[in-house]
């Protein structure tokens, strides 16, 4: 074994950062930090995106034929950190990380041509249209039916929960094809211009009072078979050999590191009782059990980006990181709240950004009980925790 | 010793369930919340009509005078509806504070509260605070002329918008103790700021700068003010806690009846072991965290130190207990949860909110650990 990043790595990091300090536009950063929603700021986004393009680092995770890097896994991991660390806007994740990695592995010639360019530029937003009304933990069960007319297919049914429907040019949807098969053999993987006419969003009423969350109507909406990524059936294997793409990304352990930072600057400019909270024995213990867990979940990271051999299978080491860091992030977010005394129960309206000109109303108040709200999704999306723990229970130990 | 209700307050509970059958559809809140109102105007005027606004109120003082125990149990139905705004900040805290004092405008006022047609908030809250025990005001009360002058800033004044009035705390230079003052929403001198709190209630920021205060406008001053804080405070704490007890009890059943109807993997979600685990744990914290409110109001007629320990103990319980009701409600739903459509996402949102009024665990945690094993050691 060698614990420690090698020279190279740490040079690497050295030269993120320096492009960073001399690249990332302060007002973006700015920006970012005050973010009181998930979602970074679109027009922010695409400016960032075009810059990092530039370099050749918007998709450094993507294969090198197609515009990504070779860097090593660790090498990806520490751009990632430092972007965080950094407070740079989130990458579009249903964009870069899910429907371009899928065009490449799976789509035709056409497709990459047409598609990868613009999403390496970030010039418009995806859409992931999996869910459905009965069709959540139970993905396997969708309805929405596409049925082939000449050289187009007729899609009727309803998605849920996809994500900024709302703003995004094009979506990505798991359709029936095929009526006669095991379910997981007939679905296929569409994509969808959306504008097209039939398409109805609307946009679903969050805990948090943001509406990113949207609900999307097919109704005979006509699209070209050309549309189709690879074979039809197969939309069920792609989507999980997506899954396998990433399978550190769950842990939200970028995230979760910068939450703790900032909860523990919470922690220094409240006070109780005259004294800071940072001196608070109550408070110390929570920060410090959660910077614990942390620091766990990050080399728990690291091993699996290592492929350490593991005598449960890779796959039950990436599970135990969406589990683990799905709840921190529910306990760093409610922790910042809890430091915020009373003054987390006011409600700041996500998309209106004005803020109170009162001195009652430090910086760091706006956003974080809206961050702790909206963070009881991390346990549901993706695979319900209970079906996390029920699918690890078969894979590591044959329950 | 019995729990049995007496038949007065089967009533109360009845005619409190049917209202809240009445009024307190999910479709209704909504609309409220999304027109910019803090609280149901109908339920305020019923309430009024009823005698519930005048049950808080003793009977030396013109009011009923239900016991701790009546107001408790008419919270608890309350609280199945998230309907205890504003009943809480003006018919229990403002009139126990307008009661236990001498002051001329007493009884008007309290007719006021009592009829519905007057309402007033409490503004005590200051930066730096995380409960709403007696202590030093930065808020100051200073002679001049005739009067005084009154300066300084106080926050989240629960349902402050709209409040026809205002029980003001401040510190006068060289007086240990507190004073309490009216003040009138459209006083000279007084600076509001209105916004949204996560449940849906509105507060208020006041900033008081140069508002002159006639001595008339003195509730009290002296030694007995900090006492009646604290019963105030006492009371209006027992009435929060039992209004999250109706929260998490109404979450049991909006998730009993989610597990039974929402359909996964061919069969009701309910048949799942792991759903039941959570949903029975629910059950469990609920039902410990109604025998912390029984503990408290045992102990609400008895010594100070006592009910206080009681108090700190039943805060810390019960505002974890609704908190962790209210994350397992939301994850029962699964995506439905964390949207703004389903009843559970509001219920947690006002047990969060219930867990940091007039203090939250964190100073309620600190105050049972000084009550129980004394103050930490310098």
């Amino acid at each position: 074994m060698d614990l420690a990043f090698g020279a190279e790595d740490q040079q690497f990091r050295e030269e993120i950062r320096q492009f960073l300090t001399d690249n990332l536009p302060a007002d973006i950063q700015q920006r970012q930090r005050d973010t009181r929603t998930l979602a970074s700021n679109t027009h922010d986004l695409q400016r960032w995106m075009q810059i990092l393009d530039a370099r050749g680092w918007s998709v450094p995770h993507w294969e090198t034929a197609y515009g990504g890097t070779d860097w090593s896994p660790l090498k990806k991991f520490i751009f990632e950190e430092e972007l965080h660390q950094a407070d740079a806007p989130e990458f579009h994740w249903q964009s870069t990380h899910m429907i371009g990695p899928i065009i490449y592995m799976f789509g035709s010639d056409a497709q990459k041509a047409r598609y990868l360019p613009s999403i390496r530029r970030g010039d418009y937003l995806w859409c992931q249209g999996f869910s459905e009304p009965g069709a959540g933990s139970d993905l396997v069960s969708l309805k929405t039916m596409a049925i082939r007319e000449g050289d187009h297919f007729r899609v009727n049914g309803q998605k849920i929960w996809t994500s900024a429907a709302f703003e995004s040019e094009w979506g990505f949807f798991l359709v029936k094809t095929d009526m006669n098969v095991k379910p997981q053999r007939g679905i296929s993987f569409l994509l969808i211009d959306m504008e097209t006419p039939g398409i109805t969003v609307r946009r679903i009423g969050q805990i948090n009072g943001e509406a990113e969350l949207c609900e999307v109507f097919l109704d005979d909406v006509m699209v070209p078979a050309e549309n189709l990524v690879g074979e039809a059936g197969m939309g069920w294997t792609y989507a999980k050999a997506l899954l396998d793409h990433e399978r550190t990304v769950s842990s939200f352990i970028h995230f979760n590191k910068r939450e703790l930072r900032r909860a523990k600057e919470i922690a220094q400019a409240e006070t109780a009782g005259g004294r800071r909270l940072i001196d608070d024995p109550q408070t110390r213990a929570r920060l410090v059990a959660l910077d614990a867990q942390v620091t766990a979940l990050e080399w728990s990271v690291l091993r699996v980006l290592a492929d350490e051999p593991n005598r449960y299978g890779g796959t039950a080491a990436a599970s135990t990181l969406k589990i683990t860091g799905s709840r921190l992030q529910q306990a760093i977010t409610e922790l910042q709240a809890d430091l915020l005394g009373p003054r987390a129960l006011r409600y700041y309206d996500p998309v209106d950004w004005n803020e109170p000109a009162s001195p009652l109303w430090p910086h760091h108040v706006a956003g974080r009980t809206s961050a702790a709200l909206i963070s009881r999704a991390s346990t549901i999306y993706g695979g319900s925790e209970q079906v996390q723990k029920n699918i690890l229970g078969k894979i590591a130990f044959g329950l | 010793m019995n729990f049995d209700l007496t038949d007065e307050q089967t009533m109360i509970c009845d005619s409190a369930e049917r209202l809240i059958r009445e009024l307190g559809a999910l479709e209704r809140r909504r609309e409220r919340i999304a027109r910019g109102e803090g609280f149901d105007r109908d339920l305020w005027s019923q309430s009024a009509e009823l005698g519930w606004l005048a049950l808080c109120v003793p009977e030396d003082a013109g009011g009923l005078g239900g016991s701790i125990t009546d107001i408790a149990l008419l919270m608890i139905e309350l609280g199945r509806g998230m309907a205890s705004d504003p009943l809480i900040s003006s018919a229990i805290l403002c009139s126990t504070l307008l009661a236990g004092s001498d002051w001329e405008g007493r009884a008007d006022w309290i007719e006021q509260i009592m009829s519905g047609n007057g309402r007033l908030a409490f503004a005590n809250l200051e930066p730096g605070d995380r409960a709403e025990w007696p202590a030093p005001r930065a808020t100051t009360l200073k002679a001049e002329g005739n009067g005084f002058v009154l300066n300084g800033a106080k926050l989240l004044v629960q349902d402050g918008e709209g409040a026809d009035g205002y029980i003001v705390t401040a510190s006068i230079p060289g007086e240990q103790s507190q004073a309490l003052l009216f003040v009138p929403a459209d006083a000279e001198g007084l600076i509001q700021d209105h916004y949204r709190l996560i449940d849906g209630s509105r507060a208020a920021d006041l900033r008081f700068d140069h508002a002159p205060i006639s001595g008339g406008q003195v509730i009290g001053r002296g030694d007995g003010v900090a006492a009646l804080l604290e019963d105030a405070i006492a009371r209006a704490s027992v009435a929060t806690l039992a209004s999250a007890i109706g929260s998490m009890e109404a979450c049991l059943d909006i998730c009993s009846d989610y597990l039974k109807t929402r359909q996964q993997f061919g069969q009701p979600i309910g048949k799942f072991q792991a759903l039941q685990h959570m949903m029975t744990d629910m059950l469990v914290t609920t039902h410990n965290a109604r025998s912390n409110l029984y503990h408290l109001l045992s102990r609400m007629d008895g010594d100070r130190d006592e009910r206080a320990a009681a108090l700190a103990s039943a805060r810390l319980a019960i505002g974890q207990a609704g908190l962790s009701v209210g994350r397992t409600g939301v994850q029962l739903h699964g995506g439905y949860g964390v949207t703004d459509e389903y009843a559970i996402s509001h219920h947690y949102r006002y047990l969060m909110a219930l867990e940091k009024r007039f203090g939250d665990s964190q100073a309620y945690g600190a105050m049972l650990a000084d009550q129980l094993f004394g103050p930490i050691a310098a």
